[in-house]
């Protein structure tokens, strides 16, 4: 076999003048890398026309990314958009990733760009990075909106907001001080400290709990990574550590059962008083228990079924920046501010009604 | 037929080459990603469009660099099961002086760097001057960075919005490439230089064969593994700056299971897990496989929803996939040639006779 590799002369000792092979006397075949690298970099560097991901012609491609796939808000919501992918005839992907991370959602994003589809609607885990692959979305004009939870401005045209988040922070604040006489200690238990939605939440109940409840005192806030068993764990500290705790407040779904569970092994049932923004299903039993007194929430199957009609009608050019009404199909007219579209009012699910919900 | 006075034919020269090329795992892995890409062009979407080229290459840089640092160290037959740790370690540190001591961004990054250094230089030490074993240490280490990331950040805290031009190392192009595409070449090339054609290179390798005849023959046993595990940690912060540009977050769960994926790649390429005998070559051909595997498996649209969760089961599936082969071919290849046992000294020279 040819030598084609230069022999290095020492310039210094630890240079070798030959190089050594271990084993048989093959040489490692460099050639193949450097081929496989300039060819990848070459495809890399040159452009081509892409295909787009539509399945039939005119078929629009519609991309789902929830917080994380096994979240049951989530996988709710997912119902309600197959609903109206099937309606407007459009194919829709979910995919999400399966733990709480943020770096995934953006792989995802970013693989959907290239994949081609039509139109992107995400619930963000983090505000500022989730930007990043929506606005290079755009740029390639791919529609962006956003549901659940924002993303920044210029990443997206609208916000599928599920009720204005001042009214969520007054009924959660309203529930609990309801709950608890309106005076005492009581806690929060959030998803991450970085997720939009949470945190303009967390920030109404305060001015509500400012306004109109002097003497309630929110005396913790502890995050659980949108994890039921993290949640347990953080309820169960809060309990020991304050032992006049009246009610702890949930306000991410994965935590309303966890804190629940919680407070039914420390025997406080009924004492220290459990409510949020939770599902009917997940929190069923324990809201007839009179583990849970309130669990409040809104119809997420709309929230899917919306958030698709919304990016096909953002895609299509129907639903323009500036506008004040959308006609949501069979949600009928619904109110747009800005460039969030809302869904409508919270509804609280107690022990008498939550038998009618069933998602 | 290999005889010094009957000089090999140009069939049995053809045969001969082959018989050594297919002994190699990595031409083994070689096969696979050339099959993997033509298999994934013809049945995903979009898999050759440059803009998923570029994807491939992204989200692939860290662990690529990860895997190349992972090398050496394997070689020697040790192992760094903190690599991962100290990028999340790293990343932390990072958005901490960035977003609370208000460094710059690339003074920041130095520091993170500096950071893996030590953190590396601490599994050195441990190794070398306490003689604990290196699965054992960097276990420790591995809880131990990744406890202190979570620390430092309360388990939630995490930094964000940092300025455009930090961004554009981990999101833009240079010269039509993504850039830290090119920080994966230097560090190829170095890591290359370092195992394939210096003295230190050559005893990594003596010391994986053998750490005690390594050490009669002169070698500096303790400082070649040190230089290793440094290196490893020094190179561990600069994924860790590189992957919080790319996503535009320094959390403490950053580089969470890259080690595995780092020591896959490097196995998957050729590398034998109890040291001594290795190539970079094979294990830039194991972290391309995974990438692509990882990546053709989303371009098929009906299964692209379940993609991420079928590429770990099929990674898995590959390794010992290609595992096995390679060791089919090698023990194969290293059949006895007809009537004669293979005669080391004469099929060399016979190779070597080319011109």
């Amino acid at each position: 076999m040819k030598s084609t590799m230069p022999i290095i002369e020492t310039a210094s000792p630890i240079l070798l003048r030959k190089p050594i092979y271990q084993g048989s006397s093959a040489r490692p075949h460099t050639r193949h890398l450097f081929a496989i690298l300039a060819a990848l970099l070459a495809f890399s560097g040159c452009d081509r026309k892409t295909e787009t991901a539509g399945g039939t012609k005119n078929q629009l491609t519609i991309a789902l990314l929830p917080k994380s796939k096994g979240n049951q808000f989530f996988l709710t919501v997912e119902k309600g958009a197959r609903q109206a992918a099937d309606e407007i005839g459009a194919k829709l992907l979910f995919d999400g990733p399966t733990d709480n991370d943020p770096a995934k959602q953006n792989e995802i994003i970013e693989n959907w760009i290239s994949l081609g589809v039509d139109a992107i609607a995400a619930a963000s885990q983090n505000k500022g990075g989730i930007s990043l692959p929506l606005k290079k979305a755009r740029a390639k004009g791919v529609t962006v909106v956003t549901y659940d939870s924002d993303a920044n401005d210029e990443a997206r045209s609208f916000f599928i907001n599920q009720a204005t988040p001042k009214s969520i922070g007054e009924t959660l604040m309203d529930s609990a001080a309801k709950l608890c006489g309106e005076e005492g200690e009581f806690a929060i238990i959030t998803g991450t400290l970085t997720a939009g939605n949470l945190n303009t939440w967390r920030g109404f109940i305060e001015a509500r709990l400012a306004e109109k409840y002097p003497r309630m005192k929110l005396v913790a806030t502890k995050p659980c990574d949108d994890d039921k068993g993290k949640a347990q764990q953080e309820a169960a500290n809060l309990i020991s550590a304050y032992p006049s705790l009246k009610c702890i407040m949930a306000i991410t779904s994965p935590a309303v059962p966890g804190a629940a569970e919680a407070v039914k092994q420390a025997g406080k049932a009924g004492m220290v008083k459990v409510l949020g923004l939770g599902l009917p299903s997940e929190n069923r039993a324990y809201v007839k228990e009179g583990v849970t007194q309130a669990v409040i929430l809104w119809n997420l199957c709309d929230l899917g079924y919306l958030t698709v009609k919304a990016a096909a009608a953002v895609k299509n050019g129907t639903l323009k920046p500036g506008a004040t009404t959308f006609d949501a199909g069979r949600l009928g007219n619904l109110k747009v501010e800005g460039d969030n579209i809302l869904l409508g009012a919270p509804i609280i699910f107690t022990s008498e009604n939550i038998d009618q919900y069933q998602f | 037929m290999n005889d010094k006075n009957c000089p090999p034919n140009s069939r049995q020269r053809v045969a001969g080459v082959l018989r050594r090329m297919l002994s190699r795992q990595e031409s083994v892995v070689f096969v696979v990603l050339i099959f993997e890409i033509l298999l994934f062009s013809a049945i995903g979407r979009n898999f050759l469009a440059p803009d998923n080229v570029r994807n491939i290459v992204r989200h692939s840089v860290e662990i690529g660099l990860l895997a190349l640092v992972m090398t050496p160290i394997i070689l020697t037959g040790g192992i760094d099961l903190s690599v991962g740790s100290m990028m999340g370690l790293c990343a932390v540190a990072f958005g901490m002086l960035w977003g609370e001591a208000h460094f710059a961004p690339w003074l920041a990054a130095c520091a993170a760097v500096a950071i893996g250094t030590a953190g590396g230089a601490i599994n050195a030490g441990l190794i070398t001057r306490l003689g604990l074993p290196p699965l054992i240490v960097t276990l420790g280490t591995f809880s131990l960075f990744r406890g202190l990331a979570e620390a430092l950040t309360g388990g939630s805290k995490s930094f964000t919005d940092f300025p455009d031009s930090f961004l554009s190392l981990g999101n833009s192009l240079a010269f039509g490439v993504p850039v830290q595409a090119w920080v994966l070449v230097v560090v190829s090339l170095f890591v290359w230089g370092l195992v394939h054609r210096t003295t230190a290179g050559r005893a990594f390798r003596a010391i994986g064969f053998a750490p005690e005849g390594a050490r009669y023959a002169g070698i500096p046993v303790g400082k070649r593994i040190a230089f290793a595990y440094t290196l490893a940690g020094a190179v561990a912060g600069l994924a860790a700056v590189i992957f919080v540009s790319r996503v535009g977050e320094a959390r403490a769960n950053a580089g969470t299971g890259y080690e595995l994926a780092a020591i896959t790649a490097v196995v998957l390429g050729g590398t034998s897990i109890f040291g001594g005998t290795g190539s970079v070559y094979g294990t830039l051909l194991g972290v391309a496989s995974v990438a692509v595997l990882s990546n053709g498996l989303s371009r098929i649209l009906s299964i692209s929803d379940i993609s991420r969760e079928l590429s770990g089961m099929l990674t898995g599936a590959l390794l010992l996939v290609a595992l096995a082969g390679g060791a089919l071919t090698k023990a194969l290849a290293e059949r006895p040639h007809r009537s004669k046992p293979a005669d080391p000294v004469n099929s060399e020279s016979a190779g070597r006779k080319e011109k």
